[in-house]
């Protein structure tokens, strides 16, 4: 019923507005990365025929970051951070959603609005409130004593790998919790009282059956928060400023802000981006397996 | 999960014992998830709370509470939000943002969602393919490459404002068609040719059927686009000319490294309550306008998970 | 002193640029013109060995530049012109607002301030066109740059007497640009230690090498910091060490400091920012490397009620061993006021201006003769045993160590040194 144009021609001003600002910027990064230097002005001069590019940035940062780089350690420690910090959310994250799905009754409305309201609190803001509560005569130091859990104030802001992944899980776990619902949320009931019905052991129903179907969920919400921790820099700033604690970001942060070679900067975040990339295709396949093996379930 | 084991008063079975009994009974009455999922609740909120409370602190501290005080909004000549240039300029940056951005992003979002989902020509799948993946992008990577066509590419166009505007739009207009398209596809297109069918100019369809189906997910879209932007802190760093183009997230994370004074609480409180208050008016509406389509709990879900489809 | 002191703390250290401005030169867009015009400059070279940016010779305190006039200054004797706007190209909030009104007042314009996020970036837009301003703030490791990119005028000196009168000798005529072509000075800093009497026990000022208390300060892990920049942080390695030349692109002295910076990993967990102004003074840092004027503006505006002043030290080394640095001002090419612009730079000079503008407002140092450090003492500007926090001629001049460009492969050197610290050391 409408001109064949139309639809195109609705979404040419976003298609547009995405090419000329997302794809044409990051092609503007792979040219810079792959570009020269200005020998004289130490200027980035980039090189947009993929023919002439040159890989020898890339080269430095794979070099960096292999075993024995300048920047393996802090790549491993990122690696640390990120995975622990998601494990963590799991651990905390899957019972909440769980919970909140399933068991949660007439709270239900409640206990969402509850779960959804950090998503609306703007990240500053809760790292803000933490680092007020970590000060050495904060909260956290204060009820810790009362409790006898320490004899004496920590000084939590003072450099911790173990307050920078607890800043990581707090600041990011609401982005898992909500697809974790979601897809919690979606099982059918009748799904796991056939498996009961079938004899299926309690542990093996939520283990076959509860597992599996929120599978989507689990990966859908560790890559949703896995992606933004790794290239995350202004965290470990926040609650540590030490190198010690310091993460990939912070070196990508360094070489657009802190100084000359914005080259190299570019090329670690073409590796970073590829990297993520692999991630995000790792988890497309899974998913599709999921996805497969969620219908043999639903089949039961 | 170690929180689930401290004693109670009556002899309690042990965390493990109720654990097994809750993977016995997957309908019963779970306590150890309860627990865990109100201290969850506790702990991503309270401390949010604690911060609210020190922006009325009568002194300069942030950890010991010496009674109610204006004086960080208004009241200090020199420090509170509305005497210090540079907090009440972060704050109206901030808002300058956040409704550009809505006003650009939400029409171009609307119009790529309905585009995408209807066109079925050739170009369709990438432009599919490409609207995805500023939603995957890690905001440094996003960063560095908009820091990067403005000085290499686009060079007329500056850092600052009007950079922070562009970048801000890009990273919203997914979200838009995430929301619209869903709603798109759960009101089908049978109004729209029932329409037709009773003598409706294509035009008519679109402009009297179409659009007020979709007012719901418009709503709800430009709340969410005003609440990322105001939450953006990458993006608005990495692309701010410094001084009076740094919104409320980047004066927070300045201020929070060195020793933010409780005027810094509360600009944090004003953004929060801004940014709360809009998204419970689009959440509202939302629910106003689709009132009898869906059965009242799920409004909250759909609100909640329509950013993060 | 990265910062204004009554400015929140940027995300960007305004301070870092200046020092790094070196590499930025990377940010002025069109190579065209800068390359054109260093044909031109390199007779003037007394040779420093390498170039910097535009192919101009690097300027060190021992090695003079006297760059070249690529206009003729205007003439003498001309009239003010008058009606209008004036713009002071600058940082924000890095001049006192009530002192350019009572400028515009004077000539009857109207003084308006454009800011800009660090001086490179401020080069560039100034290169694009983007803005027309009549004056600016630059440093002396970004003149070239200006110079080069035709973007600042040469001065005629005839308007500013301020400057033969009021400044000192050694910037008067200063080793980065000869005859003071095209800037005159604006305020100065040295780099030292800062920390909390009250916190740190060891007497630093008395030690043999007052540097060595960033690797012995176990005691106060988590607690001590030094500046985030790439040429502070590496050139107090390299001093401790009792090297002095604090532009050595020599890779073996780098990377050795670069490795003594890394030992402060385990012997402090050391913490890297420009907060120190504020950290100090509040308490949550106890030693810090900081710049001159830091425990002042700390002093004045940043100690908590209850904390005496005596609670911050500073110390620095004696002049010759310590690092300094001055900041500048020059009239941009864009200026349709020529000769007001060159009025304001003598404004800015005037003994009054530049010291109400320190005092008051600013809490950065003009290098004014008449500033003498046991007079700001007595008049309560400083507290006593701060006074070292205060620079004099002496401080700068041929013997003074300074952080000049470096050629390009000196920047990378240092850049990737620094990298390598700030990437923590196994974990």
């Amino acid at each position: 019923m409408y001109r064949r144009w139309l639809w195109p021609a609705s979404a040419l001003p976003g298609v547009l507005w995405l090419v000329l600002l997302f794809v044409v910027p990051f092609y503007a990064v792979l040219a810079v990365a792959l570009g020269t230097v200005d020998p004289i002005l130490f200027q980035p001069v980039p090189t947009w025929n993929p023919l002439e590019w040159n890989v020898g940035w890339l080269n430095e940062v794979f070099t960096r970051l292999a075993p024995g780089g300048i920047w393996f350690d802090v790549g491993v420690r990122t690696i640390v951070y990120v995975v622990i910090a998601l494990a963590l959310c799991l651990l905390i994250g899957y019972p909440v959603a769980y919970y909140t799905a399933r068991h949660a009754g007439r709270w239900k409305g409640l206990i969402l609005i509850l779960i959804i309201m950090p998503l609306w609190i703007s990240y500053m803001m809760r790292m803000l409130a933490w680092v007020n509560l970590l000060q050495e005569d904060g909260w956290v130091n204060e009820v810790l004593m009362f409790t006898q859990v320490l004899s004496e104030p920590q000084d939590w802001l003072g450099g911790r790998d173990l307050t920078v992944i607890l800043a990581l899980v707090y600041g990011y776990i609401p982005f898992l919790i909500l697809p974790l619902f979601a897809a919690l949320d979606r099982i059918d009931r009748s799904h796991l009282e056939a498996a009961r019905d079938l004899g299926a052991s309690p542990w093996s129903a939520f283990r076959r059956v509860t597992l599996p179907l929120s599978k989507t969920g689990i990966l859908g919400g560790a890559v949703l928060i896995t992606l933004p921790m790794f290239g995350d820099y202004y965290t470990p700033n926040i609650v540590s400023g030490a190198p010690s604690t310091s993460m990939i970001g912070n070196q990508i942060d360094l070489y657009f802000h802190g100084g000359p070679q914005p080259t190299i900067g570019a090329a670690l975040t073409i590796v970073l981006a590829a990297f993520l990339t692999i991630l995000m295709l790792y988890y497309m396949r899974t998913i599709h397996r999921a996805q497969r093996e969620a219908g043999t379930v639903g089949a039961l | 999960m170690t929180a689930v084991a401290e004693p109670r008063a009556r002899p309690q079975p042990s965390a493990l014992t109720r654990l097994r009994g809750w993977f016995r009974n997957p309908w019963g009455k779970p306590r150890a998830l309860k627990v865990v999922t109100w201290l969850y609740i506790l702990w991503s909120i309270v401390p949010v709370l604690i911060a609210v409370q020190f922006s009325f602190n009568a002194t300069r501290s942030r950890t010991v509470w010496d009674g109610f005080s204006d004086r960080w909004y208004w009241g200090d000549p020199v420090d509170s939000v509305w005497h210090d240039p540079a907090l009440s300029n972060a704050l109206a940056q901030s808002f300058k943002l956040a409704i550009a951005d809505v006003l650009i992003a939400v029409p171009i979002g609307v119009l790529l969602a309905l585009g995408l989902a209807r066109w079925r020509g050739r170009g369709s799948g990438t432009a599919n393919f490409i609207m995805l993946f500023p939603l995957v992008t890690p905001e440094i990577v996003m960063g560095v490459s908009l820091l990067l066509v403005f000085s290499h590419v686009f060079t007329f166009i500056e850092t600052g404002t009007t950079a922070q505007i562009l970048g801000h739009v890009t990273f919203s207009i997914s979200f838009v068609v995430v929301i619209v398209r869903a709603r798109l596809f759960s009101i089908g297109r049978q109004y729209e040719e029932a329409a037709a069918d009773l003598g409706a100019t294509p035009f008519r369809a679109l402009t009297r059927v179409l659009l007020p189906l979709l007012m719901p997910a418009i709503i709800a879209s430009a709340a969410v686009v005003f609440a990322i932007s105001a939450d953006d802190f990458v993006i608005s760093q990495w692309l701010s000319s410094g001084g009076p183009t740094d919104t409320v997230p980047v004066q927070i994370y300045a201020a929070t490294r060195a020793a933010p004074l409780p005027s810094v609480n509360a600009i944090a409180t004003i953004m929060m309550v801004s940014t709360l208050l809009i998204v419970t008016a689009g959440f509202l509406t939302w629910r106003l306008l689709t009132r009898g389509e869906r059965r009242a709990g799920k409004a909250a879900e759909d609100m909640g998970a329509f950013n993060l489809n | 002193m990265t910062h204004h002191p009554k400015e929140r703390p940027n995300s960007l250290s305004r301070r870092g640029f200046l020092l790094r401005s070196a590499g930025a030169a990377a940010a002025v867009s069109g190579a065209g013109p800068l390359l054109a015009a260093c044909g031109s400059t390199t007779s003037e070279s007394n040779g420093a060995g390498g170039e910097g940016p535009g192919g101009l010779p690097l300027a060190r305190p021992d090695k003079r530049v006297t760059l070249p006039r690529w206009e003729d200054p205007i003439e003498s004797g001309l009239e003010p012109e008058t009606g209008g706007t004036f713009t002071v190209f600058n940082y924000p909030a890095y001049f006192y607002r009530k002192l350019l009104n009572e400028f515009g007042d004077k000539y009857g314009v109207e003084v308006q301030v454009t800011p800009f996020d660090n001086i490179n970036s401020g080069l560039q837009r100034l290169a694009s066109g983007g803005v027309e301003p009549d004056v600016m703030e630059i440093t002396p490791d970004t003149l070239d740059i200006g110079v080069a990119g035709e973007l600042i005028k040469p001065l005629n000196l005839d308007y500013i007497p301020n400057l033969q009168k009021n400044i000192w000798p050694q910037l008067v005529d200063p080793f980065y640009d000869g005859e003071s072509r095209y800037t005159v000075p604006y305020t100065c800093y040295a780099t030292g230690i800062a920390w909390r009497t009250d916190k740190v026990t060891e007497d630093i000022a008395g030690m043999d090498q007052p540097w060595d208390i960033f690797w012995e300060s176990q005691a106060y892990k988590g607690k001590v910091g030094l500046l985030s920049e790439n040429r502070e942080t590496i050139g107090m390695a390299l001093l401790r060490k009792g090297i002095t030349d604090i532009n050595t692109e020599d890779p073996e002295l780098v990377n050795q400091a670069v490795s003594d910076l890394q030992e402060l990993y385990e012997i402090c967990n050391v913490k890297v920012d420009d907060l120190q102004y504020q950290t100090i003074p509040e308490g949550s840092s106890w030693l810090h490397q900081a710049w001159s004027g830091d425990m002042i503006a700390g002093y004045i505006y940043y100690l908590p009620k209850g904390t005496p002043a005596s609670a911050l030290g500073f110390w620095r080394a004696p002049h010759g061993k310590v690092p300094v640095q001055n900041d500048c001002f020059a009239v941009c090419s864009t200026t349709k006021k020529p000769v007001l612009s060159h009025l304001f730079l003598n404004y800015l000079l005037d003994n009054g201006v530049a010291y109400e503008n320190f005092v008051d407002f600013n809490g950065y140092q003009p290098p004014l003769n008449e500033i003498d450090p046991a007079a700001l003492v007595r008049e309560g500007v400083v507290p006593e045993h701060l006074e070292n926090s205060v620079l004099t001629d002496d401080d700068l001049g041929p013997d003074s160590l300074q952080y000049g460009t470096l050629t390009s492969e000196g920047q990378q050197l240092w850049q990737d040194g620094y990298s390598n610290f700030l990437a923590g050391g196994g974990s």
